[in-house]
């Protein structure tokens, strides 16, 4: 049985658990929507954007989300960042990957095994049997670009893209388009996936090179023109 | 910039390394000729390996002294039998760099650069370089069931239009 329901201005599909269990996920999701979300001017973020709440009187959780995301930039060579061009404080493209562990871990403790949790396009999975993800076609949104076998350890599927929702990717200032339009990761854990996907769209080829270099992740990326790169995991993950 | 650098010194020691896998597979084969011709020699001298020509004295201390086998254990010196070798280390101007080859029925079938150091000191794992990959390779997958769709965040608003909506909707 599969259920849906929105929250930080997306869907969440998550199937292989019981309606308490999805209860209780609900409700982290809306934790961290109701602290992180820029556009809710009630949230502990929003208040800080303002200037109406220091970062100093702000929450431990908002405190220690802040320092997760500015200890993955440090580890990107700021290409994955939490601090906008503008000044304002933005962890949307680390708290969503962090509410997706949480759940994760939620729901783990509660003693499920076979899950799988999708959020907005990024996928969690739990499970020893393999699942296969489409992965989508950034030219045609109705199509698939391919589809890829996940096994554990590799549970955390990430795609980010310049195309949808800009994903909050800043380009350092520079006013040309990204080279890459869609890039995804698939790690063994979510939030890693998360942050690299939008560290290579942020730093490009270069970006890529030096992420597949220190991080034991797959990474398939497609450019502005519909070429593809893909390190050897993903060719070996495409499904049959 | 720097990538294409640290590319250009992998596939240069790269080179280096077949060349001499080439110039070793050369040595077997010429070996292999010269087993052949010298063969009745070695059963007759049997044991004494002093008087064997260089290349097939392994062989004249097998039990069998057929001589059929030299040609195998005079192989490791030239790098051609199935195994894994590295490669010697290459200073470049970001680090050294080694490069490791598997050789499986005579052929290399898998190329790695063991390790790199760049110039902040960090080690650098390049075989898990991203390549091109064909269109053709990946469409080839599409066919497949899949239970879920990944893609860059979509609003609330446009997953209803969206694959996963449909996926969501079947009840996958």
């Amino acid at each position: 049985m599969r259920r849906t329901f929105e929250t930080m201005g997306t869907v969440v599909s998550l199937e292989g658990v019981d309606d308490a269990t999805v209860d209780e996920v609900k409700r982290i999701f809306a934790s961290a929507d109701s602290r992180f979300s820029l556009y809710r001017p009630e949230s502990e973020l929003a208040r800080i954007a303002s200037g109406e709440l220091a970062m100093m009187d702000s929450s431990v959780e908002l405190r220690t989300a802040y320092a997760d995301a500015l200890a993955w930039s440090s580890l990107t060579s700021g290409a994955f960042s939490p601090n906008r061009p503008d000044g304002v404080i933005d962890l949307n493209g680390i708290v969503k990957a962090q509410a997706m562990q949480a759940a994760g871990e939620r729901i783990g403790a509660g003693g499920w095994r076979d899950w799988t949790l999708n959020v907005g396009g990024d996928i969690l999975i739990s499970g020893s049997t393999m699942q296969t993800t489409g992965i989508i076609d950034p030219f045609d949104r109705t199509k698939l670009l391919c589809a890829l076998e996940l096994r554990p350890p590799r549970v955390g599927v990430a795609t980010s893209g310049s195309a949808e929702r800009g994903d909050h990717i800043w380009l350092g200032g520079s006013t040309e388009p990204a080279e890459y339009v869609q890039v995804t990761v698939v790690a063994d854990d979510i939030v890693t996936a998360d942050v690299l996907a939008t560290a290579i769209v942020a730093g490009g080829r270069s970006g890529l090179d030096e992420i597949t270099g220190r991080w034991d992740v797959d990474v398939l990326a497609v450019d502005r023109a519909g070429a593809m790169v893909a390190t050897p995991g993903i060719r070996e993950a495409l499904a049959a | 910039m720097r990538t294409r650098a640290v590319l250009s010194s992998i596939f240069a020691s790269l080179g280096v390394l077949v060349i001499g896998w080439q110039a070793g597979n050369a040595a077997v084969q010429s070996a292999t000729t010269a087993t052949s011709t010298t063969t009745p020699t070695t059963t007759t001298t049997g044991g004494s390996s002093g008087t064997s020509p260089s290349g097939t004295s392994t062989g004249s201390n097998t039990t069998t002294s057929t001589g059929t086998t030299t040609a195998a254990p005079v192989a490791p010196t030239t790098g051609a039998t199935d195994g894994t070798y590295a490669g010697s280390t290459v200073n470049t101007r970001f680090g050294p760099v080694q490069v490791q080859v598997t050789i499986s029925s005579g052929a290399i079938t898998d190329v790695t650069a063991l390790q790199l150091t760049n110039t902040d000191g960090r080690s650098v794992q390049i075989s898990n370089y991203a390549s091109p990959i064909l269109a053709q390779e990946v469409l080839s997958s599409q066919s497949a069931q899949v239970s879920n769709v990944g893609g860059a965040t979509y609003t609330s608003q446009a997953y209803l239009q969206s694959l996963q909506s449909a996926l969501d909707q079947a009840g996958f």
